[in-house]
């Protein structure tokens, strides 16, 4: 691992991109300017922005419901990410489609995806693409730990495993699908145990960890790109705040989420860039400011943008 | 009442050493049947008390409610009552815990890692460590009903404590001449400035280690002083190493992982005494224990480590049966 000062202000600013994205939708949708469900990735940004500088132009990802991270990191624009939330004519699916199913084909995100453990077999289908044309390229799949409870999970393993395909799962275990604690819906505390049926090499790492993650990303894709087949990397982490905005989150504590905002990823990441003198906090201040400017273009783009006419309602649905 | 403790690591054996050179995968379904084993063991011997780490994972449970049946041991089994922080000072506190409510010794599943840090909290306690983890040096191999024995012969009384354990030796680790943590069996000096992912196998990184004892019979570092000279643990030395380039004066083929064998570029080395101690080279650096990245270290620091015998006491368990059978320990005459 030799990043450079620039490539590690890159990911810092590119997860205090995610943060600011996240907490401005929170906001608008609190305040009812939003149609729609959202899920917040507040908490989760290091394991996007670690697995996703590792990937070139050629390199698929697949999301979650939880996906707008994983478009940021991937470099989605912000502007037409925001314009969807908000149902408008700009957004990336011409605002039919909302939150969970921005995608960005041309960047190789195979976007957000409303069914758990759907990106999976999408995830191994782009792998198995690449595979067949040659082009070097990986691909990553996104999911939680309630995914890898589903079929496509395992099945997706399989394939992959004895295709020796050049995919990365990527296991975001925020300890709760949805509602429901890990501890009640599975029997293992770790993931990563699952790579053993489908002999991958499966291994956990603190997906808090800026610098954790990137690494044991970066040796899956070049495992991949070598042709040595799929890794299973679980990245222990946390979601802020409720599965869903509006969620009472009844099912834990409070003592447990401020535990978790203890290791904060950014803070974590600015923290050790300033104790190694690898910025200044002027520097960071700067990025925290021109991040924050973009995001309320981002916000003044989506608002500015018109509504699509009753006329768009079927266009881009069905096929001539 | 004969009391045992039980640290298990739900962590180890699931690092980025399954990725970067052959690691065994160790899954704590696994750990449960050998901590199973380990209790039958203890109970067969006549431990009345086992107090278990709380963790992540359960292990107490899983175990408990696994032994509810036709084998369940006379034992009473406790989990200790502690807060989890789902990182190493657990195991830490753990030990602590262990030794203040009197437990004869600690028996920990995981790697040099787990041990380092169980060490630190165990004070004069021994421990028996069997290896599930991934670079293991310190810990052994070795199978659970027959660890479980052998701590239950110390634990009952049955053999003494001198002729049970040998004590370890280990490294202090000084951060601008206070001590902030220790290792047992390395300390390697890297030009890393991150954690991380915290295990070492880019040997062009490393810049200077001090170890506790080597041989090529090890994996990690440790087996680099082990190919200049073999270093015991009982023997009371340690080494230096300080690594170079391809044009150094000397090679040294080394096991620095599992199945991942390379030349390290030696400049010098030197043996070290109890008491003598080295100034880290490398700043700003990141300092590697017992396999894991663990101590950043900025470039204003005054790094050192030192060598110490007064590490913790260890379980040897051949000894400890041998002796136990040649006292009749397992003859029942009639």
């Amino acid at each position: 691992m030799a990043l450079t000062k620039e490539e590690m202000l890159a990911m810092y600013e590119k997860m205090l991109l995610i943060r600011e994205f996240e907490e401005t939708v929170a906001n608008v949708f609190s305040q009812g300017q939003i149609p729609g469900f959202v899920h917040l990735y507040v908490g989760e940004e290091a394991v996007a922005v670690g697995v996703c500088s590792n990937l070139g132009v050629k390199d698929y990802i697949a999301s979650t419901h939880r996906g707008h991270g994983h478009g940021i990191a991937r470099g989605a624009s912000v502007n037409k990410m925001m314009a969807e939330i908000f149902g408008k004519i700009d957004g990336y699916c011409k605002g039919k489609g909302g939150s969970m199913h921005i995608a960005d084909v041309e960047l190789g995100f195979l976007g957000a995806n409303g069914i758990v453990g759907a990106g999976l077999p999408l995830a191994t289908g782009a792998a198995f693409a690449n595979n067949y044309l040659k082009n070097n390229g990986v691909a990553v799949c996104f999911f939680g730990d309630g995914a890898s409870n589903r079929a496509t999970f395992h099945e997706a393993l399989n394939l992959a495993s004895i295709w020796k395909l050049p995919v990365v799962f990527v296991c975001e275990n925020n300890m709760y699908g949805i509602s429901m604690s890990q501890k009640v819906h599975q029997n293992i505390t770790d993931v990563s145990d699952r790579a053993t049926a489908y002999g991958i090499p499966g291994l956990t790492v603190d997906g808090n960890d800026l610098m954790a993650v990137y690494e044991a990303s970066a040796e899956a894709v070049k495992r991949a790109r070598a042709g040595e087949g799929p890794t299973l990397l679980e990245c222990k982490t946390y979601r802020h705040r409720g599965h869903f905005e509006g969620d009472a989150c009844v099912y834990r504590c409070e003592d447990e989420l401020n535990q978790w905002k203890k290791k904060c990823p950014i803070e974590r990441f600015a923290a050790r860039l300033l104790e190694m003198s690898l910025a200044e906090q002027d520097e960071l201040n700067v990025i925290k400011e021109q991040v924050k400017e973009q995001i309320k273009g981002a916000l003044e783009f989506a608002r500015q943008s018109p509504l699509p006419d009753v006329t768009e309602l079927t266009k881009d649905v069905y096929c001539d | 009442m004969p009391s045992v403790g039980i640290i298990s690591n739900p962590a180890s054996g699931k690092d980025i050493r399954r990725l970067v050179a052959y690691a065994t995968v160790f899954g704590n379904n696994e750990k449960v049947n050998l901590i199973k084993r380990v209790l039958l063991g203890l109970d067969a011997l006549g431990v009345q008390r086992v107090y278990f780490m709380p963790e992540y994972f359960g292990f107490y449970h899983r175990v408990i409610e696994s032994l509810s049946g036709q084998h369940r041991p006379a034992l009473e089994a406790r989990m200790l009552d502690m807060p989890i922080e789902a990182n190493q000072s657990d195991s830490r506190r753990a030990a602590a815990l262990m030794a203040s409510v009197g437990v004869k010794c600690i028996i920990t599943f995981g790697g040099d890692g787990t041990n380092r840090v169980v060490a630190q909290g165990a004070g004069e306690v021994p421990l028996l460590p069997i290896s599930t983890g991934t670079n293991n040096v310190f810990p052994v191999m070795v199978e659970g009903t027959v660890a479980g024995l052998a701590a239950g012969l110390l634990a009952t009384g049955a053999v003494r404590p001198e002729q049970a354990l040998v004590r370890a030796k280990k490294l202090v680790i000084y951060i601008n001449g206070r001590p902030v943590d220790s290792a047992l069996v390395d300390a390697v000096v890297l030009t890393d400035q991150f954690i991380g992912s915290r295990a070492v196998w880019d040997t062009d990184k490393i810049k200077q280690v001090v170890v506790t004892r080597g041989a090529t019979t090890n994996i990690g570092i440790a087996s680099v002083a082990g190919g200049i000279r073999h270093i015991s643990p009982e023997e009371p030395l340690g080494m230096e190493i300080v690594m170079g380039d391809a044009d150094a004066p000397l090679q040294v083929k080394a096991a620095i992982g599992p199945g991942l064998i390379k030349k390290v570029p030696v400049t010098r080395h030197k043996l070290l005494e109890s008491g003598q101690r080295v100034t880290v080279l490398e700043k700003p650096c990141v300092i590697a224990l017992d396999g894991e990245r663990e101590i950043q270290v900025n470039r204003g620091d005054r790094a050192e480590v030192e060598l110490s015998l007064e590490g913790p006491f260890v379980v040897d368990i051949d000894r400890t049966l041998s002796t136990a059978a040649a006292g009749g320990a397992f003859l029942d005459k009639k």
